[in-house]
């Protein structure tokens, strides 16, 4: 199983290297082939993981003496969200060859090798964070996705862009001071950089380390007060903003928090207090800037900064105890994924078909272009958390698991009871987009509209499909 | 051959090399052959001899030649390999750099003559200090890197040169005579106490004896010690000549005085750190370093952040690289030393790819003005990668090498209980990662300006630099045997403990002659 | 008159050249102080090597006068003949603060030798004062002239200190450590001189405050 695991990590690795090489004919073609190799490889490893019984394993790659320094965690969990960071990685690449062309009537510009071979890097990284056990994969990883995301931020070249790039992998940077703190905090108090060590480890050790990893963990998932970023970094390619600022980068964040809490067993309460503090006030900062927004994509940022929010609030709530909360929070990564992709291809497809992505300019989408009525139409209900779409089941749970704590910690109650009333509010707020620019007669700009090229095509039924079904697989797989 | 006379032959070939090419000046049309081909040799025949020494050292012990004049231990046999590398890497950069000046008229042939005469003579220096034994010679050594170098930095005899020449020449050699204040503190201090006082010279002996000498000496002659070399090592507040020389000298000089020299007056830093550790206890030179590593690096990431040349860029990130090395050491521990060390490898190597790719730059561009310099990847498609990869690399991106050995510094510093000082200097990392991130955008992406011709400037100026890449990229991943052992040896001798292994396993992880074997190159493999 | 007060006399008297040589407004005038000043430490020298029995002494008075009294005056005199530029000879600080700042530099000199307990150099303390003193002197004359040339002067200045800190402290050295220090002392002595030419030749200025193309 790790040769496996292993695989998925280092063939997005190799992929890109030849990618860089191969010229600018092959670059999309040889991105996508790896891309598909690596899904096939995690697939393979949830199957071989699900037919082996579905028993947790831990695999050392590399020690010195008794040091572990990198290692693979092989669990429901990890598992689950590798295949939907890495499939998702698939997903964007195929999207991109069609998106990254002369077509486009927003960006006409074909993909160079560079584009290719980062995004492969990108997913190597983001399956290696995945599947990492220690803390100094995580942060090499971790770092790994920084550079990274600078390089896609920024890959229009515009000064706009490179300042928005370096401005994400600042913020990223800083936060992954958090990380490097804890883990050199675990390694002065175990000897060793396993995340396993957590678990034996005195409440006070454990409180630094966690807010080293939280610490971390608001940086790359932009959350107050690291969450400058986010908005600005949507001057990237579409995809590639689907890709990072949906899928996964983002979701490092809420992963490492997650992946700390599962191998600590006890955390100390206090974690939970600012971790559920500190998230809902980012929900209520991330609604309050929804209601200026023009741009599609900086309206999705902000729907992204206060989903992750949900995430971190499940996770908090896990501390006091409620493994509804945790699993609910583990779907809502995985659900989130799916439907957050799928709302900025949609956005992506508007831009290069319309050649803007103004909302106001919008209008009547459903008649144009059916597909991407019934796209928008299902990533806003999906997102927003409306039956029978995914996301509907993993806040459901979330919000259990929170009345569940509150029994015990009636102080967390007002808590809830605000984000689900961000919830009904931004459900409110997407459903008065959608209407004035999906249904109804078409405006100017959607009228000279040109086609969806078919691999775009294929993708976002893909994504309609698994933001309908994905909670199903995320609920059945964890149990 | 021996090993006495491996070093024997290693000292003498540049030397040697350097009389060559400086007589070539005499052989009319043929001199600008006849140097290059001298100089080629004998680079290359320093490498191979270098790396041998240092080999030898490694699989048989410490060298002593020369009635203990030289002593090669594992702690020097770093440095050596590391001139071997980094030397014979921009020399033959420098062939590649020069032809290119003496085609375009900028320097003359009887010039480029005594270029490649003064750069071998440079490496000898060099070679003459991390290999002395004798303080005294350690002293004459370094003071002759200076003199060796003024002619390379001045080279183009305009304003800015001849005054960065003239800063360097007289801030090294004043500061270096602090050096030899606390040299000559040192040995007659040893003197006084030696039942042999014609021991005192020897580093080694002074080494033996240490528990014996007096404290106080000792305490002042280290001050003057650190302010000596620590001149020419490029800390605060005695960095001032490192901007002005290494960004007016031509660009291999550059790198190699920023991944050679500034090591080499580290070297003498740290071996009296041992000595007066062993006589003072540790306390009080740790904090020494601490002190002078931490505002070189803070002064040095505040001037990286405002640069605008790029060469001076890289400049003042070496100050703040050097500051890095001085406060792992005086974080101590066999982490601290371990990291300190790896980061002299490592910094090396990627100060001298990026001083290489500021060269390309310059001849393509003929500025080193980075609101002038654009679209470096639309020009020269391949030195802009290498010199990206390589500015990020110093930023401490993975999967490169510097992450790894800032990522150990961190870890020595919260392991020793300085996470305040840990913070602060990791903020400053962010801060210089910020002015390599902004030099790369600036200046390697971007539309291309149109009188800038395409096209790389040939072979020679690439090949170092891949190279380069290839080694940092081999660092960071999965550590080579040899690297990893030879660092095991230099931090015995920074710790001063002999044979005795590095405490236990909590203590220095990362370096370890028997790790379990792993069973494919995963990423993190070496770390 | 004891020997070691002979000694701590002369050095004394080093103290006094080292001020005219900075004091001196024409370089070839400081050449022949500074020349005077290096009789005077050979003079110490011999001195030395006399009362401690020392016979490495005398070789080092031998190569200190070849070097310092004549080669290095003789260098400097005739190179720096041809270099005149006036506007640089108006030092930074004038003979009073010159005087004060060397006063100041005494006293803690003295301060600062008077915590070293080595029984050698029981009887010199004032000279190993000197010593230490000369060396920031020196620098004291590097930072406090506008005119290169003066600059270099400051630099032998400091190297005598350390020379002489040497012979009071380790005078049983090799004769080949002392020649070491002082073929480096020449070499560097000559390069900075070239350089000064050079600069002159490039930029026709000698003055310090005129080289200000490198900043920041």
């Amino acid at each position: 199983m790790e040769n496996i695991a292993l695989a998925a990590i280092l063939v997005p690795f190799a992929g890109a290297a030849l990618t860089l090489l191969a010229g600018q004919k092959a670059a999309k073609w040889l991105c996508q082939l790896f891309a598909a190799i690596a899904s096939i490889c995690m697939a393979e490893l949830a199957y071989t993981y699900a037919a082996a019984g579905k028993v947790a394993h831990t695999y050392l790659v590399a020690a010195v003496g008794d040091t572990t320094l990198f290692g693979l965690t092989v669990d429901s969990v990890s598992v689950l969200i590798g295949f939907a960071v890495v499939v998702l990685g698939f997903l964007v690449a195929v999207y991109s060859s069609a998106y990254m062309s002369e077509g486009n009537r927003e960006h006409p510009h074909e993909g160079t090798p560079r584009y290719y071979a980062f995004l492969l890097v990108f997913i190597g990284a983001m399956a290696g964070l995945v599947l990492s056990s220690t803390l100094v994969g995580q942060l090499l990883f971790f770092e790994i996705t920084g550079g990274c995301s600078w390089a896609l931020i920024g890959y229009y070249q515009k000064p706009k862009s490179l300042a928005s790039a370096l401005k994400a992998l600042l913020v990223t940077h800083v936060g992954a001071i958090g990380l490097y703190f804890a883990a050199a905090l675990l390694f002065a108090h175990t000897g060793s950089f396993a995340l396993s060590g957590l678990a034996g480890l005195d409440d006070s050790a454990k409180t630094l380390i966690f807010f080293g990893v939280l610490f971390a963990a608001w940086g790359k998932s932009a959350q107050l007060p690291l969450h400058i970023w986010l908005p600005d970094a949507m001057e990237a390619p579409t995809p590639v903003s689907a890709y990072l600022h949906a899928a996964s980068m983002v979701k490092v964040g809420v992963y490492i928090f997650a992946r700390a809490i599962l191998s600590a067993g006890h955390v100390p309460e206090i974690i939970g207090v600012v971790g559920s503090i500190m998230a809902v006030a980012t929900l209520i900062y991330g609604f309050i800037l929804y209601l200026p927004q023009k741009d599609m994509k900086r309206l999705l940022a902000y729907s992204t900064i206060t989903q992750l929010a949900y995430i971190f609030f499940a996770l908090s709530l896990s501390i006091f105890g409620s493994n509804l909360a945790l699993k609910g929070g583990i779907a809502h990564i995985f659900n989130h994924a799916f439907a957050k992709s799928l709302f900025f291809l949609v956005a992506g497809a508007i831009s290069y078909t319309c050649g803007t992505r103004s909302l106001p300019a919008l209008k009547g989408l459903l008649k144009q272009s059916p597909l991407l009525g019934i796209g928008f139409c299902v990533a806003a209900l999906a997102v927003t958390g409306v039956p029978p779409f995914n996301g509907f089941f993993s806040k459901f749970a979330i919000f259990a698991g929170g009345f569940e704590v509150a029994r015990t910690h009636w102080m967390l109650l007002p808590l809830v009871i605000l984000a689900m009333l961000e919830s009904v509010a931004s459900f409110a707020w997407f459903l008065h987009w959608f209407g004035a620019t999906v249904p109804g007669e078409t405006s100017e700009v959607v009228a000279a509209s040109s086609k969806v090229p078919l691999a775009m095509q294929f993708v976002l039924v893909v994504l309609v499909i698994m933001s309908l079904g994905s909670s199903f697989i995320a609920a059945s797989w964890l149990g | 051959m021996s090993h006495m006379e491996w070093v024997y032959a290693l000292l003498l070939t540049p030397f040697a090399t350097a009389l060559l090419a400086f007589f070539s000046r005499g052989l009319g049309a043929a001199a600008r052959r006849a140097a290059t081909l001298f100089h080629l040799l004998g680079i290359t025949l320093m490498l191979v001899l270098s790396l041998g020494t240092a080999f030898a050292v490694l699989a048989d012990g410490p060298i002593s030649a020369a009635g203990g004049w030289f002593y090669i231990d594992g702690l020097a046999a770093i440095f050596l390999a590391l001139i071997g590398v980094v030397g014979f890497l921009t020399g033959l950069y420098s062939i590649g750099y020069m032809r290119h000046e003496v085609d375009n008229g900028e320097i003359s042939v009887p010039t480029l003559c005594t270029y490649y005469g003064f750069f071998n003579l440079f490496l000898c220096t060099m070679l003459l200090a991390v290999t002395a034994n004798n303080i005294i010679m350690m002293w004459v050594a370094i003071e002759a890197t200076t003199l060796g170098s003024t002619f390379l930095v001045g080279i183009y005899g305009q304003r800015s040169s001849l005054e960065a020449a003239w800063k360097y020449v007289i801030i090294c050699t004043v500061g270096v005579a602090f050096g030899l204040f606390g040299t000559v503190l040192v040995y007659s201090n040893a003197t006084s106490v030696l039942a042999d006082p014609s021991g005192a010279v020897f580093w080694t002996v002074l080494l033996g004896h240490a528990g014996q000498l007096d404290p106080a000496l000792m305490r002042i002659a280290f001050v003057f010690v650190l302010i000596g070399f620590g001149t020419k090592a490029g800390l605060f507040p005695m960095h001032a000549w490192l901007p002005d020389a290494h960004s007016e000298a031509p660009s291999p000089v550059s790198a190699l005085l920023s991944a050679a020299l500034l090591n080499c007056a580290l070297l003498v830093i740290i071996r009296y750190y041992i000595i007066v550790s062993k006589t003072l206890g540790p306390a009080f030179p740790r904090m020494l370093l601490l002190a002078f590593g931490i505002m070189s690096i803070a002064v040095a990431a505040l001037f990286i952040i405002v640069q605008r040349d790029m060469k001076r860029l890289l400049a003042y990130s070496s100050v703040e690289n050097m500051g890095l090395i001085a406060l792992s050491i005086g974080l101590g521990g066999p982490l601290g030393v371990l990291a300190a060390l790896l980061h002299v490898i490592n910094h090396s190597l990627a100060k001298a790819l990026l001083f290489c790719g500021s060269g390309n730059i310059l001849l393509k561009y003929g500025t080193r003005d980075m609101d002038a310099i654009k679209g470096v990847a639309r020009v020269a498609p391949l030195t802009a990668l290498l010199m990206g990869a390589g500015a990020l690399a110093l930023g401490g991106m993975p999967p490169f090498n510097i992450f790894i050995s800032e990522f150990m510094v961190v870890t020595a510093g919260i392991h020793s209980g300085h996470p305040w000082l840990m913070l602060v200097t990791l903020l400053l990392l962010t801060l210089v990662l910020a002015g390599l991130v902004r030099m790369v955008a600036r200046t390697l992406l971007g539309p291309s300006p149109d009188a800038v011709a395409r096209g790389e400037l040939g072979v020679l100026t690439l090949l170092p630099m891949v190279l380069l890449l290839a080694m940092m990229l081999t660092l960071g991943v999965s550590m080579p045997r040899p690297v990893a052992a030879a660092l095991d040896s230099a931090a015995r001798i920074v710790l001063d403990q002999g044979d005795a292994p590095l405490a236990a396993g909590a203590a220095a992880p990362w370096i370890k002659t028997t790790a379990k074997p792993v069973p494919t190159a995963a990423p993190a493999a070496g770390l | 008159m004891t020997a070691t007060l002979i000694v701590n006399n002369l050095a004394g008297l080093l103290f006094v050249t080292s001020l005219l040589v900075m004091g001196v407004s024409r370089p070839t005038a400081s050449a022949v102080f500074y020349s005077l000043q290096s009789l005077v430490l050979v003079l110490i020298f011999v001195t030395l090597a006399a009362t401690l029995g020392a016979g490495e002494l005398y070789l080092w008075a031998a190569s200190a006068f070849v070097t310092k009294v004549v080669l290095v005056p003789v260098i400097m005199y005739r190179a720096l003949g041809k270099l005149q530029d006036p506007a640089a000879s108006r030092p930074l600080i004038g003979p009073t603060g010159l005087c004060l700042a060397a006063a100041v530099i005494a006293v803690l000199s003295y301060l600062a030798v008077s915590t070293v307990k080595l029984a050698v150099v029981a009887e010199l303390k004032p000279a190993l004062a000197v010593s230490l003193g000369h060396f920031f002197l020196g620098l004291l004359c590097i930072v406090s002239q506008r005119n290169i040339l003066k600059q270099i002067f400051g630099y032998c200045l400091m190297e005598n200190g350390a020379h002489l800190t040497l012979a009071l402290m380790a005078n049983r050295a090799p004769e080949l450590v002392e020649i070491g220090i002082a073929t480096d002392a020449i070499f560097a002595v000559v390069i900075m001189t070239l350089v000064a030419r050079q600069i002159f030749r490039t930029l026709q200025t000698l003055d310090v405050k005129q080289l200000t193309a490198l900043k920041g």
